[in-house]
């Protein structure tokens, strides 16, 4: 057995929709959250959860959490059913929410660890040693007497980070960390992570919109969508999927040249030259190269794949999402 | 003892938080004593101009008055996590942050609220007890002493399980503070006067669904030697352990109503 087992996981929600004029009670619609999901997570594994805004994610960290009971399906996280077990569960996981602080605004932020020590009775002795090495790997050992209000975003992060995993959990769960976050900020916290997952051997479960942090860190990632789990394997195997166009930009030496494209080339003329998007399966590229040469005298020529961002979007297009 | 512990060394942070505002604590905590003086100026009015309410004399209704404040104010002073704050908790999200750790969701939430101010109030009241005790002539016993002892630990309890009805109704995310006011601070504004002195439908609200009649005015009439309802001696020690009874009731239901809780957002 995995170390996260999930059953044809279900949930719903029930919202109240507006009064409508000469009815007495409110309609209520129920949604769908989750409609049986699957998966198995390995210890040690470093999972990405995307999909877009509502598609379920959350819902899925809040089942596995404890926070929520589900509708139907089963559940178990290293034996334990969150929701049933709750205090004995929890004990083992790490929880950072990227829009909710776990840490008390206005005091120092070691003041807050010290109080988190009390929460997981964690030995004194383990307590220091511990927070000594998080200090030092998220680099907060100066801030330990600034109260949390004064922190900035990406410091906060690391605070929090560090608050959760004061009682080494085995299992951490990041809902959106890397949100609002500059670019070293990200990067910095992509490899503690990174480094944690290889030390201890914590298994991470991150939602993200982030396509970096998924390429930076997880070796598996799974996609959801309206409540169904769509894609689960490697970060390659799902861009292969759908990184099917192609973007060029092409300048010309001649003002006008005589360009014939085939069907199914989308392109579009401005001052900088043209620019036109193909799919290599249907229009192979060195017949492509072909015509353009043909075209005239080619001074400039880029061409690139999609980026991730464009990618994930047209998945989720393609997938009706 | 350890979640004692725990909650001490919470409400010290919170404590310290508060202070980190100086000047708005202060201001705040004097208006808070304007608005309970003006309270206990209202009682001292009617002793003024009637002497006497139904037999009760100027002393025992500033001892009525006394263990109320006392009470109510010692409640929302510790409890503020239940009393004032755990509709923000749902709303905001927070209480997602309590389940997910290895404690109570109860006791976080209590170990999450506490509103210092509330000290003048409480001084407001031990200034009645002791001028109501003065006036009215009681000589203190062990017995007494206990009976006040534990007649304001169970008001509280009362309290604090009056305000978990409202707590209950917000996990649903609905709205219910009006109905739910007319116990928890009507409550208050009523029992503060000696209960006899109102018609039968209130006194069986306030006996009945909100016991404050047990929990207060059965227990502080004994201490007055002027018997509620000429009730026998050992009433005045048995009916305030109704407090504790609403209060676990509540709790027991309040803990289901979190079986169903929602959650908020992402």
């Amino acid at each position: 057995m995995s170390y996260i087992e999930v059953n044809n996981l279900k949930k719903d929600f029930v919202v109240k929709k507006k009064r409508e004029k000469g009815k007495l009670l409110r309609e209520r619609d129920t949604v769908h959250a989750l409609k049986e999901v699957s998966f198995s997570v390995d210890k040690g594994e470093l999972v990405g959860y995307i999909g877009p805004n509502g598609a379920g994610k959350s819902t899925t960290v809040k089942i596995l959490s404890g926070i929520l009971t589900p509708d139907g399906g089963e559940v178990s996280v290293g034996g334990l059913v969150p929701y049933k077990e709750r205090r004995a569960h929890v004990k083992n996981i790490g929880v950072v929410f990227g829009q909710r602080s776990q840490l008390w605004w206005d005091v120092p932020i070691v003041d807050s660890y010290n109080l988190l020590k009390d929460i997981y009775r964690i030995p004194q002795g383990d307590y220091e040693a511990r927070l000594k090495e998080l200090a030092q790997a998220l680099q907060l050992e100066e801030l330990m007497r600034t109260p949390l209000r004064l922190l900035s975003l990406g410091q906060r992060m690391r605070a929090e980070l560090c608050g959760s995993l004061l009682h080494r959990p085995e299992l951490l769960f990041l809902d959106e960390p890397t949100i609002g976050l500059d670019a070293v900020s990200k990067l910095s916290l992509r490899e503690f992570l990174k480094w944690e997952n290889e030390e201890y051997g914590t298994t991470i479960m991150l939602t993200t919109h982030d396509m970096e942090d998924i390429a930076a860190l997880c070796s598996r990632v799974m996609v959801l969508g309206h409540g169904q789990k769509l894609f689960d394997g490697k970060l390659p195997d799902l861009l292969e999927r759908f990184d099917t166009v192609r973007n060029v930009q092409v300048k010309f030496d001649v003002p006008n040249p005589n360009l014939k494209l085939p069907d199914g080339v989308e392109w579009s003329q401005s001052e900088d030259g043209i620019e036109l998007s193909y799919e290599p399966s249907v229009l192979p590229t060195a017949q492509l190269l072909s015509i353009l040469q043909e075209a005239g005298n080619i001074s400039e020529l880029t061409l690139q794949p999609e980026n991730t961002d464009h990618l994930i979007a047209a998945m989720y297009k393609e997938l009706d999402l | 003892m350890n979640t004692l512990r725990l909650y001490f060394k919470s409400i010290g942070m919170l404590l310290r938080s508060h202070l980190q505002y100086p000047s708005s604590f202060i201001m705040q905590t004097i208006a808070q004593l304007v608005m309970e003086g003006g309270e206990m100026l209202a009682v001292i009015l009617i002793v003024d101009r009637f002497n006497n309410l139904k037999g009760w004399s100027g002393g025992d209704l500033y001892f009525f008055f006394g263990m109320m404040s006392v009470s109510f104010y010692l409640t929302e002073m510790f409890g503020r996590g239940i009393t004032g704050d755990f509709p923000m908790m749902v709303r905001t999200g927070k209480l997602d942050t309590f389940l997910v750790r290895p404690r109570g969701v109860l006791t976080q939430v209590l170990c999450a609220g506490t509103d210092p101010r509330r000290i003048t109030c409480v001084a407001v009241g031990v200034a009645a007890l002791i001028m109501g005790s003065n006036l009215s002539d009681i000589v203190w016993t062990p017995l007494k002493a206990l009976v006040l002892v534990e007649s304001i630990a169970m008001s509280c309890l009362l309290i604090l399980g009056l305000f978990m009805i409202e707590a209950i109704f917000s996990i649903f995310s609905v709205k219910s503070v009006e109905l739910v006011n007319a116990i928890t601070y009507g409550g208050r504004s009523a029992c503060q006067y000696p209960i006899d002195v109102y018609p039968l439908p209130l006194r069986a609200l306030f006996t009945v669904i909100a016991p404050f009649a047990l929990t207060l005015h059965v227990p502080a009439s004994w201490i007055l030697d002027k018997p509620l309802y000429g009730w026998p001696a050992w009433t005045a020690f048995v009916t305030p352990l109704s407090g504790v009874l609403v209060f676990g009731i509540m709790t027991g239901v309040f803990h289901l109503g979190m079986r169903h809780y929602r959650s908020t957002g992402s």
